[in-house]
């Protein structure tokens, strides 16, 4: 008993210890100015995917980072530091992108991340950049047309997880259980080898996938709106009203434009001028 | 079979290679970190000093207790809070030698406790000093049996490095990723590759312990 109770002390006093040099740490991160730092080195450090087609996906043969996000963070660096600025990126996943982002270990993310009132209680967005939908991905000849035929007791439905996509489906199709994989040419496997009757993330995601599997096709409309923003740390204003006229100005001059083009204006099935508005 | 084919190709195989090599690296760094400091933790907790090794023998038990995954969460994410910022490689190597240390320690001191008393004893009496006693004559044969398990353990290192790939740590398990990524259909190839390369490497660790138990039997 004794022994339980000096045990019990000491994970006590630890525990204080961890609150105690937390909260030092916190005050330090938010208090800084990420946009004189950046100014300072001349760099901003961007949170991308390294691990999606399209969006950002580490080229196996050079090792760079590449996709639209990525293409976004360069056109937008050049708009806030000028044509020296450098833009360098870290690999972020949908678990440690907004984890990163509260230490500095990023300034932003750009990482196919959607606005959601949720998230914006813990980080600050820019303006949308993309517009994305929600959408299915099934096998040809599934009897699934539309999110409506899967709202059954029965019916399994493959989700990446930290992603947006399994609250949203889970609220147009209650009854459907959501099985979420750990990233999407996982969840894709899993849908070709019966795991689940759909696939569901968004549209430019899918289609990808459909143009690489021939047996699979995207069905359905998209059933919600995905705006995706670039997170910014609370407390950094200036940093993202920099942010919102560089993607103004982008969209001025043209750039916007081209990236979009140059990522997804092949992709047959994408409207990529409704990702634009 | 054309996926099998393309997804073996020169680049994705360099690309895989690249990452074995990283996963080698926080291994080796991991074990002989975790390997000094487990043997030291486990005398510590062995000796039964006043104080210090109560405090050693919760500390032990608290991190063995946990998931490996959580610590390096703890690593990544929490130390920044304290000022410490550090990349996936050493955080990575951080959480594995903390882990492991804890593990050892136990194994080292079971190790120890698994010597017959009366050899300890014996030495005592032939006139050597108990540290002399268990250096020259404890450890030794402490050593013969806890090759086996520490072996064991090293071996769960190297397959434990794959958690990592949760904070981006670019190992093997990783760069598979990136590369069944670029395209969905090599993704079978992907997990057969990993299946070979950690297979080879563990087996040739467990190979080197039959050798060692061999050599000091």
């Amino acid at each position: 008993m004794k022994k339980l109770i000096r045990y019990l002390g000491l994970l006590t006093s630890l525990c204080v210890l961890a609150l105690v040099l937390s909260s030092c740490g916190t005050k330090k991160a938010a208090s800084q100015s990420v946009l004189s730092r950046a100014e300072e080195t001349n760099t901003i450090v961007w949170g991308v995917k390294a691990d999606t087609k399209l969006f950002g996906l580490m080229d196996v043969k050079d090792s760079q980072i590449k996709g639209f996000d990525v293409d976004i963070a360069k056109a937008l660096t050049k708009q806030i530091l000028g044509s020296k600025g450098k833009a360098s990126f870290i690999q972020v996943s949908s678990q440690t992108r907004i984890p990163l982002l509260k230490n500095g270990n990023i300034d932003a993310v750009v990482a196919t991340m959607t606005i959601t009132p949720d998230r914006q209680k813990v980080v600050d967005f820019s303006d949308h950049y993309f517009n994305a939908g929600q959408s299915l991905l099934v096998k040809k000849g599934s009897s699934v047309k539309s999110v409506k035929d899967l709202d059954k007791t029965g019916t399994r439905v493959l989700a990446v997880t930290g992603a947006n996509s399994v609250a949203n489906f889970q609220k147009v199709a209650p009854k459907a259980r959501v099985l979420e994989l750990q990233d999407y040419a996982q969840a894709l496997q899993a849908l070709k080898s019966g795991q689940g009757q759909a696939l569901t993330t968004d549209n430019g995601i899918l289609l990808g996938m459909a143009a690489e599997n021939p047996g699979y096709q995207v069905v359905g409309s998209a059933f919600t709106k995905e705006p995706y923003g670039i997170a910014v740390n609370k407390g950094q204003k200036a940093f993202v009203n920099k942010i919102n006229q560089a993607l103004k100005k982008i969209r001025e001059n043209g750039e916007y434009d081209r990236i979009v083009k140059k990522w997804f204006g092949n992709i047959s099935g994408f409207d990529y001028k409704e990702a634009e508005k | 079979m054309q996926n099998f084919i393309d997804a073996y190709s020169w680049v994705n195989a360099r690309y895989l290679l690249e990452g074995l090599w990283i996963t080698i690296e926080v291994s080796v760094i991991s074990i002989i970190l975790s390997y000094i400091l487990g043997a030291i933790l486990g005398l510590i907790r062995y000796i039964k000093l006043k104080y210090v090794s109560a405090i050693v023998g919760f500390v032990i038990d608290l991190i063995r207790n946990l998931p490996l995954l959580l610590i390096i969460f703890f690593t990544y994410f929490g130390l920044p809070n304290i000022g410490v910022r550090l990349n996936p490689i050493w955080s990575s190597i951080l959480a594995m030698s903390i882990f492991e240390s804890a593990m050892l320690a136990e194994i080292i001191r079971s190790g120890i406790s698994a010597v017959d008393p009366g050899q300890m004893e014996g030495a005592r009496a032939n006139g050597l000093s108990y540290w002399q006693a268990m250096w020259h004559i404890v450890l030794p044969q402490a050593q013969k049996k806890m090759i086996p398990t520490i072996v064991s353990q090293f071996i769960s290192l190297i397959k434990d490095t794959s958690l990592a790939t949760i904070i981006v740590l670019p190992d093997l398990m990783y760069h598979a990723q990136i590369i069944y990524g670029q395209n969905s259909n090599y993704i079978l190839p992907m997990f057969l590759a990993l299946a070979v390369m950690y297979f080879v490497v563990c087996y040739l660790l467990s190979i080197l312990s039959h050798y060692l138990e061999r050599r000091l039997a």
